[in-house]
């Protein structure tokens, strides 16, 4: 008989408490592969390539609008390769309790500075950018809708007036359907063009949302910045400059600490999981007391016998541990698909720690237990009733 | 009656008895204190931001806004707008025959929280001068009101407690301009707390948005004015606003940061229960099997077998109430009348104050007992079926 078929048998020789011991180490990795995920998803708003564009905003807030004359002069500064920008439109279709993220972009260089995000047929892209009232949709909105490419959508803005109608609603031609262009990017929204914007709106004409930069060297991106904001110090709108995922994780955090939360949670359920066990795994090497005396009467050294019940509560943390944690990875890609967060998964580095905790839970539940076998006396132990 | 006698008489030997298997007893404590803890942190959270936003807005107050822009924020309103909404029907006028209307204006700036030092969007209300006797319950707690004309501002002492730079005689930088904060109100722990109030020309003029403003408000001289301004703005193709009640306005903002909150916190505690029930069986298996001598010579002396369920039951009762009550007294020590803000629908923080009501203590210690129920009905059962012969044999 091996060792690891002795742990085995002293592990199932109680089958019902072993496995509502699974179940509660199941439970604990399961809420923290679903939440490691949440917070991997958190962590990785906008994907790597946000980190080399930059984003400026008018300084007192990024809902305040900057004139539009500033994207030339951005493109001046040195270190900057691209520069465009956008207007938030305060997109419905139909009902106006259901918001579609809408841009009004510079259309030629929004989609040459997201060519990493935005994937678009070739024929589609011309269209779009040949098309003065055409406007693209992610996939997932125009099949929510039911709109095909070439289909007449009226629009509506919950903050402009069209002047040339006098009402809210815009009518444009679907030209295109975006899709994600890598793993991480998330086209879930509608560009139209600036031009068409500009010349219906009643006001907001000439301005700038927000402009995004594409730099030269990721590296420059501090200096670019910098520079950026320091040239409009003291005009009527002051800018702010940060990475494009800077300002998304600046934007997140707006909703609470939800870093907190999760790290409370977590920190709630593994803490509950400990006593459990713990105490579960030291009754059950008690119990074997007897066992354990004629173990060591048959000449078991106090280190063998060490290992088999520290082995035991290793074994259990990690055969309640990693399904948890798989059915955690399962749960989190059938959310990913359904509300379209790129990041929500079980990464690597959040599986390792997983399993780094697995073992650390199965030393602290078996080592005193351990400790008591390997320091027992044998006469004690036949001894006990 | 002697059925009675004897459950009480197991039931007292189970509880007197606890200590003996004090660790094992503490671990279903403990476990069934945090799942509680984390249950009642969620829904304390939930309740509270639902109350401050109950709390807010009057239902003697319409505020009017752009038609389909359904937040305060992305509404438009012209001068001639407001001018019109003046002669609408069923508002309350003044002395003097004019009416009692402010119209306001609705911007965001950067602001910073203090827990956090993170950026946070703050709304900037530009008001009329009507604009304080349209809000009931507003009182200056600290400083004056701010002069026409001037860049002074009033900000609301929740928002002063949370964010960074927001006290009495500070100066702010919004873009090119300083405003001074002249004083600081209270309204009730409304979401009016959680403004900066200015006046509206001062922020017109700073925010360069000429002479438009984003709402109106109004007083109703009655129930039925609502209709009636209703009526007024649908007849008037320059109006076409939409009109709601202050109360009803702000009890429609609540839903969705509450449901997200809810639907975080149930799936969490549900799965947490789970867990603790898995430890709260084995711990009652394990008193069953400790008791087992016990419980069979109960059994040989006369004794039955619905005495030794009952009492197996009630001991698994009273430890997930024990537990509950602790998880409960922790959120109450730790997180009650605890002030915190996220964004809410209009794009701004709302400061709340977390808010642990006893109906919330109630249904989280109905999932405590249930964790105490089945934990404690199987390993019940197996007490009340115990073999005696097999008892004795034992160990």
């Amino acid at each position: 008989m091996t060792d690891f078929s002795l742990v085995l048998a002293n592990l199932f020789s109680h089958k019902l408490r072993t496995a509502l011991m699974m179940v509660a180490i199941l439970i604990a990795f399961l809420i923290f592969g679903f939440l490691a995920g949440i917070q991997n998803g958190l962590d990785n708003v906008g994907g790597k390539a946000a980190e080399s564009r930059l984003v400026t905003v008018n300084k007192i807030n990024f809902t305040q609008p900057m004139p539009v004359a500033y994207v030339n002069r951005i493109r001046a500064v040195a270190g900057v390769d691209n520069v465009s920008f956008a207007n938030w439109f305060g997109g419905y279709y139909q009902d106006p309790r259901q918001v579609i993220v809408t841009f009004a972009v510079d259309a030629e260089t929004y989609l040459q500075i997201y060519r990493d995000d935005i994937a678009m047929a070739p024929d589609q892209r011309a269209a779009f950018l040949s098309t003065r009232i055409g406007m693209v949709a992610g996939r997932k909105i125009a099949e929510r809708h039911g709109w095909k490419v070439g289909d007449r959508i009226p629009l509506s803005s919950n903050i402009y007036t069209n002047k040339n109608t006098g009402t809210q609603t815009w009518d444009f031609t679907l030209v295109g359907i975006m899709d994600p262009a890598s793993e991480e990017a998330n086209p879930d929204f509608i560009l139209f063009h600036k031009e068409y914007f500009n010349e219906s709106v009643t006001f907001g004409r000439d301005t700038a949302g927000w402009i995004v930069i594409e730099t030269a060297d990721p590296a420059q991106n501090g200096a670019v910045a910098d520079q950026i904001d320091a040239m409009f110090a003291n005009s009527p709108a002051e800018t702010s400059t940060d990475t494009e995922k800077a300002f998304g994780q600046a934007f997140l955090a707006q909703l609470g600490n939800i870093t907190l939360i999760i790290t409370w949670v977590v920190g709630a359920a593994f803490f509950t999981i400990l006593m459990i066990v713990g105490n579960t795994m030291a009754m059950a090497v008690r119990e074997r007391t007897k066992e354990i005396g004629v173990m060591k009467t048959l000449g078991f050294p106090d280190g063998r016998i060490f290992r088999l019940v520290l082995g035991e509560s290793l074994l259990l943390s990690l055969l309640g541990g990693l399904p948890g944690l798989g059915l955690a990875a399962l749960g989190l890609s059938a959310i990913r698909e359904g509300i379209g967060m790129p990041g929500l998964a079980l990464a690597p580095f959040w599986a390792g720690v997983a399993v780094l905790i697995m073992l650390a839970l199965g030393f602290l539940t078996g080592i005193i237990p351990a400790w008591n076998a390997l320091r027992l006396n044998i006469v004690t132990a036949l001894g006990r009733q | 009656m002697r059925l009675l006698n004897q459950i009480i008489a197991v039931s007292t030997i189970n509880l007197k008895s606890l200590p003996q298997r004090f660790l094992p007893s503490l671990s279903t404590i403990v476990a069934v204190a945090l799942v509680v803890g984390v249950l009642l942190a969620f829904m304390a959270m939930a309740a509270g931001f639902q109350r401050t936003l109950q709390g807010t807005g009057s239902p003697d107050i319409a505020i009017l806004m752009r038609d389909g822009s359904q937040q305060e924020v992305n509404s438009v309103i012209t001068l001639d707008q407001v001018r019109l909404v003046g002669e609408a029907p069923g508002i309350v006028r003044k002395p003097d025959g004019s009416p009692l209307i402010s119209a306001e204006l609705y911007v965001i700036v950067d602001g910073v929280k203090r827990s956090t030092g993170t950026k946070a969007n703050l709304p900037l209300r530009g008001i009329g001068a009507d604009g304080p006797a349209l809000r009931p319950g507003m009182t200056l707690v600290a400083g004056r009101m701010f002069a026409p004309g001037s860049n002074e501002i009033i900000v609301g002492q929740a928002l002063s407690k949370e964010f960074a730079g927001f006290d009495l005689g500070q100066q702010v930088r919004f873009g090119t301009t300083v405003w001074t904060i002249v004083g600081t109100f209270a309204m009730e722990g409304s979401v009016f707390e959680s403004e900066i109030w200015g006046d509206v020309r001062v922020v017109q003029s700073l925010f360069q948005r000429g002479s438009s403003f984003q709402t109106i408000r109004v007083r109703m001289q009655d129930q039925g004015a609502l209709d009636q301004i209703k009526a007024f703005s649908e007849g008037d193709p320059r109006l076409k606003l939409a009109v709601t009640s202050e109360q009803d306005f702000f009890a429609g903002q609540s839903s969705g940061t509450v449901k997200l909150i809810q639907y975080a916190g149930w799936p969490l505690a549900i799965a947490m229960a789970l867990g603790a029930l898995a430890g709260a069986l084995n711990t009652m298996y394990s008193s069953v099997a400790a008791r087992s001598r016990e419980i069979a010579t109960l059994r040989c002396i006369g004794f039955g077998g619905t005495s030794a369920f009952i009492g197996t039951l009630l001991e698994s009762l009273v430890l997930a109430v024990i537990g509950g009550l602790i998880g409960a007294l922790a959120v109450w020590l730790l997180f009650d009348g605890a002030s915190t803000s996220t964004l809410g629908q209009g794009f701004t923080q709302i400061v709340f104050s977390i808010a642990l009501t006893p109906a919330l203590v109630a249904q989280a210690m109905v999932l405590a007992l249930g964790v105490g129920l089945i934990g404690g009905i199987f390993p019940a059962w197996r007490a009340a079926r115990l073999p005696i012969a097999a008892a004795y044999a034992q160990g």
